[in-house]
């Protein structure tokens, strides 16, 4: 690569988006899988057949996280282990607003990526703090070093589980199974040496390195991260088999020589105290908050706007017309759009004892020598060295509407994808789907139903049923305010949500884990309609707690419950004035605060468990999978609305409803048409077996809290 | 299983949207166990309106209505005085049937109100359904239901019966099927019900927006959507970028300013909202077909000027009329043609969106010109697209009328034998005349005579309900406590508003967000 340095190797795989091999995790253990562009490590497939159905196996635990795996195939050999497992690829930081209730929802499902924050992060701030627990953003910044290290170990030494590296080429493609709908279905794939590897189920998680393109200045070389070969093999192969693939963009920033920075004169962001984990397992986190490392902010200046401005010739990503992410935008396109603001740059430790600062908002493609020119024009920046510059990367993804919620795909049977191959950025909405094609590649091969998280219950459901209904033509994350149901889907209760499923349905959870969320549960239920039974007339409570804004003038009984919504009230003032029974409930911290939060938003809760009651219920109507669109005659449907859900293929009558364009009478239609088949296969094989969605909506009814 | 399956249907018949459930988060309607109500009975002139309501909170509704501490004995017809429960003011004396589920039409708790059919007594006592909101009901029970408190369905805490909102097209009859109380071959004609009702409904409720209320209407959604916008970005990005200051001070000050502009309007609107009741009959065809000498015939007036110049009638001219008894709003509109002057060119657009609007369009041609490009061009796009749609695609009706019959010789060719069924009339002599009325009376029976074309009452009732529920919404915003409580009194209060609008998924919300600031890292 002309023009760049060679950075060393701990430092040259930082770049690019991250991929995820979260997946990649939980499927070798369960399944086998492959994650072909990037980590190129497999799993024989003889060792599957041990482990499969392996009764000491059960429940078989899932370690998904974000083990970005990016080793250049010259770099393979050296160690001849895995020397990219663990990699995070782009910024040093995990979590954030919405990204942090994905976190604790992977940490739910006993996924590995926020236990392992946990153990190595450097810096740890809730974001949104004066905005409501609804809304909380847990986020670290991570040293790479220690991340790579825990998640390697944790990998690394997980019993039945081999690690292979190697770059895959191609796909094994054999006959399909006739009880699924799929033309083919794949059994393996081929290595770039030649060499196969059989597997019962492959779950892709190429990051950007399908024909990844990566683009500084007016130069560009292909490769999925800086000094590493991209995917074209497996495009091409993704391609002939008929898949819509479609391209984005994205890119990273330069990283900054920590000791040219002048910090002395810049903002200072300290870390919490206490520090809250992201794993529900977890009390505290492994650092004490004055051994973090601080955050500092500068932010950008006219004379960056000139640099921009004047080099634009220069700057080849920044015209192309790939689809860029709106939110994480490079600076070029901030300048463009805010002309004359001052644009905040957030310095940000990579580690410990790393030399490096990574410049969160400087994202740039501007000829390498321009990019140090305008970092030095900014405050604190004046003497600073960039170690290695920012770029852009252009990379394939292929359109999500091809996969199902399970995350396998249409046209490939026992082929999933999870991470940017769906067209998300982040490693948390990476993580978010290596959890779930994780655990339905395992159930897939073990012949057990599919695994999906609904709408209703989590932003994992959110963001599989946008990707799977609506497809996305940008980079796809993860926000709040894309959750209807946000008051109800928090960072505090997705244990409640999740853990109990997933230990009852995908197995996919401690036995440990799954004892400590019933035992939160139940408290809760108690310590609410304990709550709920104690009523005092208004003066009553305004003299046992002084403090409280209450209005003396209502004569009707008030319960403690409603006394807990004021915000100046806590389950600690409330114990004091009512010990019995309430002492009980203050004694575990956790369980107290998540009472207080539960009242906060009790009102409002109701209302919306009555609207999740009705999606469910919708989401519990499944369509047969083998239908098509395209000829079928039973039902009676405008073309339109033939193509579209010949498109998208939704797996339930919610789905259906939620896809643009497909109209109501269309519904009505599909259900009329469900219901007949239905009758159809009640006449003939006279079993009980087709009531399978009576029983799905009445096991989603019970799963509410 | 399928008792939520109205919730969809209802909510994507909302008109153009992105995401149904995303938008109508937290919006009071979709849930199950919402009570609903309708005018059941069509627009024609009769002398009793059946209203009907139906889910769990009917009983509650029928209680508070007549005033009475007991239901009266079910599926018996019984004569109870309906007062206003705010104001106490009578509204009618009606007969009312109590029908506790799942006897009754849809398996539901219903109740039957059959009132006097005027406009006023039938618009009172949708206004009266639609208030029995919870928080009203916190008021009234107390009160009125006191010695009710043993009584086990008032034992619910005070918000957790769900208020009764106006039925989404077709939707008492979803819940039929729901509840099973349909079989397979009834459901047939569901679908069809359902997108007949749905456009029914759409067309009534582009009527009533049509104006200066939908102006309104338009102008407070895209406030609100604004003003969310801002505080969910506040949310999202407030923390890690650098948002402008003032951003949710900017949004209090709208959302106040809103608050007051709703609250004016629903105190005035009460008294005087024009009506445009009746079945929607628009006149149109290329110019000089006649279509203002038949609207002067049809309503024998001179309502329009008629002249043999093409393009007399500019703008829409509307005039109520009773056509074989039943009530018609006429509409004559400008004759369709392209390449004229701006003037026309306006009266050519209002006819094109009057058109939209139209139960039963009347085409007109001059059956002595039908060769001219511009009857072939009339024929081509407006009959054909109407008559293209099966009878299932759209419930808009169109009757062809060749006018100027006195013009054809009598011994000469027929009119052109690909013409779709047409009607032969002759405005100067009359001829043709009885036939046309017959066959008008025809098309507005089944237009009147259909409950679910959209009564203007019941989309006034729905218009009060939602701009009431997007008031009471707007006074739980907060953002000095829990923002992302405060966030949901916005987004409920939008979905509120959007019912009436359209519009209103997230990606709305995004896109205000990506524009308006430099988020991101």
């Amino acid at each position: 690569m002309p023009g760049l340095r060679q950075p060393p190797p701990q430092l040259g795989a930082a770049l690019g988006l991250c991929s995820s091999l979260t997946a990649w995790t939980q499927s070798v253990r369960s399944a086998g899988a492959v994650d072909p562009g990037v980590g190129r490590r497999l799993l024989p497939s003889r060792l599957l057949g041990s482990e499969v159905g392996d009764p000491p196996l059960k429940p078989v635990r899932i370690l998904p996280s974000v083990v970005s795996a990016s080793v250049s195939v010259s770099r393979k050999d050296q160690a001849g282990q895995a020397t990219t497992l663990g990699q995070m690829s782009c910024n040093p930081s995990f979590g954030g607003i919405g990204k942090g209730h994905l976190m604790r929802e992977v940490d739910a499902l006993d996924g590995l990526c926020s236990r392992i924050c946990d153990q190595s992060g450097v810096h740890y701030k809730v974001l949104n703090r004066r905005k409501g627990p609804a809304v909380w953003g847990l986020r670290a910044q991570i040293d790479r070093k220690l991340y790579k290290q825990n998640m390697q170990k944790e990998i690394l030494n997980t019993p039945l589980l081999t690690v292979q590296e190697g770059a895959v080429e191609d796909l094994i493609l054999t006959e399909p199974e006739p009880e699924h709908t799929g033309k083919c279905r794949v059994s393996g794939v081929v290595l770039v040496d030649g060499s196969t590897v059989y597997a019962e189920s492959v779950i892709l998680t190429t990051g950007t390195f399908l024909r990844g393109m990566i683009v500084i200045g007016l130069e560009m070389h292909p490769a999925g991260r800086l000094g590493d070969q991209p995917s074209i093999g497996l495009a091409q192969t993704l391609e002939k088999l008929g898949f819509v693939v479609g391209r984005l963009k994205t890119g990273t920033p330069p990283r900054i020589a920590k000791d040219s920075i002048n910090f002395s004169i810049l903002n200072k962001q300290t870390p919490d105290n206490p520090s809250v984990p992201f794993s529900f397992t977890n009390e505290t986190v492994w650092i004490k908050p004055e051994d973090q490392l601080p955050c500092y902010l500068t932010h950008t200046n006219p004379r960056v706007d000139e640099i921009v401005l004047k080099n634009l010739h220069l700057n080849s990503h920044v015209k192309e017309t790939t689809r860029g992410p709106r939110y994480c935008p490079s600076i070029e396109s901030k300048v463009l759009r805010f002309p004359n603001r001052l644009h905040q740059v957030w310095l940000e430790p990579e580690g410990m004892d790393s030399d490096l600062i990574y410049p969160q908002g400087l994202s740039m493609t501007l000829p390498a020598e321009l990019q140090e020119k305008m970092i030095t024009c900014i405050r604190g920046l004046e003497k600073a060295k960039v170690i290695q510059p920012g770029y852009g990367v252009q990379y394939d993804y292929l359109d999500p509407r091809q996969i199902t919620p399970s995350l396998e795909t249409h046209l490939v049977q026992r082929l999933f994808f999870a991470g940017q191959i769906n067209g998300t950025t982040g490693y948390e909405e990476a993580a978010a789907q290596g959890v779930i094609a994780g655990i339905n590649a395992s159930l897939r091969v073990s012949r057990k139903p599919p695994f999906v998280v609904s709408r209703t219950e989590g932003y994992i459901g959110v963001l599989i049923d946008d990707l799977t209904t609506l497809g996305t033509s940008e980079p796809y994350r993860m926000f709040t305010s894309r959750v209807e149901f946000r008051l109800s889907l928090r960072p505090d209760n997705a244990d409640i949500r999740l853990t109990l499923r997933g230990y009852k349905d995908a197995g996919c959870v401690s036995q440990q884990r799954y004892e400590r969320a019933c035992w939160m549960k139940s408290s809760l239920e108690e310590g609410i309609s304990v709550l709920k039974s104690i009523e005092f007339s208004s003066s009553k409570w305004k003299n046992l707690i002084p403090e409280v804004s209450i209005s003396t003038s209502r004569s009707l009984p008030v319960r403690a419950l409603d006394v807990l919504k004021y915000e100046e009230v806590d389950m600690d003032s409330l114990a004091k004035a009512v010990p019995e029974p309430l002492k009980k409930y203050t004694k575990c911290r956790e369980l107290a605060e998540r009472l207080k939060i539960e009242a906060t938003y009790e009102s409002v809760l109701f209302h919306q468990l009555q609207e999740i009651k009705g999606v469910q219920q919708d989401e519990a109507l499944q369509l047969p999978k083998d239908i098509d669109y395209l000829t079928i005659r039973d039902v009676s449907l405008s073309h339109e609305v033939r193509e579209k859900l010949h498109f998208s293929r939704p797996q339930t009558i919610g789905a259906a409803s939620r896809i643009p364009g497909v109209t109501p009478a269309a519904i009505i239609n599909l259900l009329r048409f469900v219901k007949t088949t239905q009758q159809r296969q009640a006449a003939m094989n006279e079993s009980p077996k087709t009531d399978q969605c009576l029983r799905n909506a009445d096991r989603l009814q019970e799963r509410q809290l | 299983m399928w008792r939520g399956l109205w919730t969809l249907a209802a909510q994507a018949a909302r008109g153009p949207r992105r995401l149904c459930t995303r938008r109508s988060s937290g919006a009071a309607a979709p849930g199950s166990g919402a009570t609903i109500f309708a005018l059941s009975s069509g627009q024609g002139r009769c002398g009793i309106a059946v209203i009907r309501t139906s889910g769990p909170s009917s009983g509650h509704a029928l209680r508070i209505l007549t005033a009475a501490r007991d239901l009266p004995p079910a599926r018996h017809a019984s004569l109870r005085l309906l007062s206003d429960p705010c104001s106490g003011e009578p509204l009618d004396r009606a007969l009312v049937l109590w029908f506790p589920g799942p006897r009754s039409f849809t398996g539901e708790d219903c109740v039957e109100f059959h009132v006097h059919g005027g406009p006023a007594v039938v618009s009172g006592v949708l206004q009266a359904l639609g208030e029995l909101q919870p928080w009203v009901r916190c008021l009234v029970l107390p009160m009125g239901l006191g010695g009710d408190q043993g009584a086990s369905d008032w034992d619910l805490p005070a918000g957790s019966v769900p208020g009764l909102r106006p039925a989404e097209a077709g939707e008492f009859t979803r819940r039929a099927f729901a509840n099973g109380k349909l079989n397979l071959t009834e459901v047939e004609g569901l679908a069809d019900l359902i997108h007949a009702e749905t456009e029914a409904q759409r067309r009534q409720a582009l009527r009533q927006l049509d104006g200066e209320l939908g102006h309104l209407c338009r102008g407070w959604a895209e406030t609100l959507t604004k003003a969310l916008a801002h505080v969910e970005a506040y949310i999202d990005f407030g923390e890690d970028d650098n948002l402008e200051e003032g951003v949710l001070e900017q949004a209090d000050i709208e959302v106040r300013a809103l608050e007051v502009a709703l609250g004016a309007h629903l105190r005035d609107a009460r008294r005087g909202q024009r009506l445009r009741s009746g079945a929607h009959v628009v006149v149109t065809g290329p110019p000089n077909a006649g279509k203002s000498s038949l609207v002067n015939l049809l309503s024998r007036k001179p309502v329009s000027i008629v002249s043999p110049e093409p393009g007399t009638t500019r703008d829409v001219l509307e005039t109520p009329v009773d056509l074989a008894g039943f009530p018609v709003l006429l509409s004559d509109t400008a004759g369709l043609r392209e390449g004229v002057g701006p003037v026309e060119q306006e009266g050519v657009r209002r006819a094109r969106e009057r058109l939209e609007q139209a139960d039963l369009i009347l085409a007109m041609l001059d059956a002595s010109d039908l060769a001219s490009p511009s009857s072939c061009n009339f024929l081509a796009t407006v009959v054909a697209s109407v008559g293209a749609r099966s009878p299932s695609d759209s419930s808009q009706r169109l009757l062809l009328v060749l006018n100027k019959s006195d013009l054809l010789s009598p011994e000469g060719p027929g009119p052109r034998p690909d013409l779709p069924p047409h009607l032969l009339l002759s405005c100067l002599t009359g001829e043709g005349l009885d036939g046309l009325l017959e066959a008008l009376r025809k098309e507005l029976a089944a237009v009147c005579g259909d409950p679910s074309t959209g009564s203007p009452l019941l989309t006034r009732a729905r218009h009060q309900h939602h701009l009431q529920g997007c008031l009471d919404a707007l006074s739980h915003y907060k953002p000095s406590k829990d923002l992302a409580l405060a966030a949901e009194a916005l987004r409920v209060a939008r979905g509120h508003l959007t019912r009436l609008t359209g519009g209103g998924g997230t990606e709305e919300i995004l896109d205000i967000i990506f524009r308006d600031f430099c988020v991101g890292k």
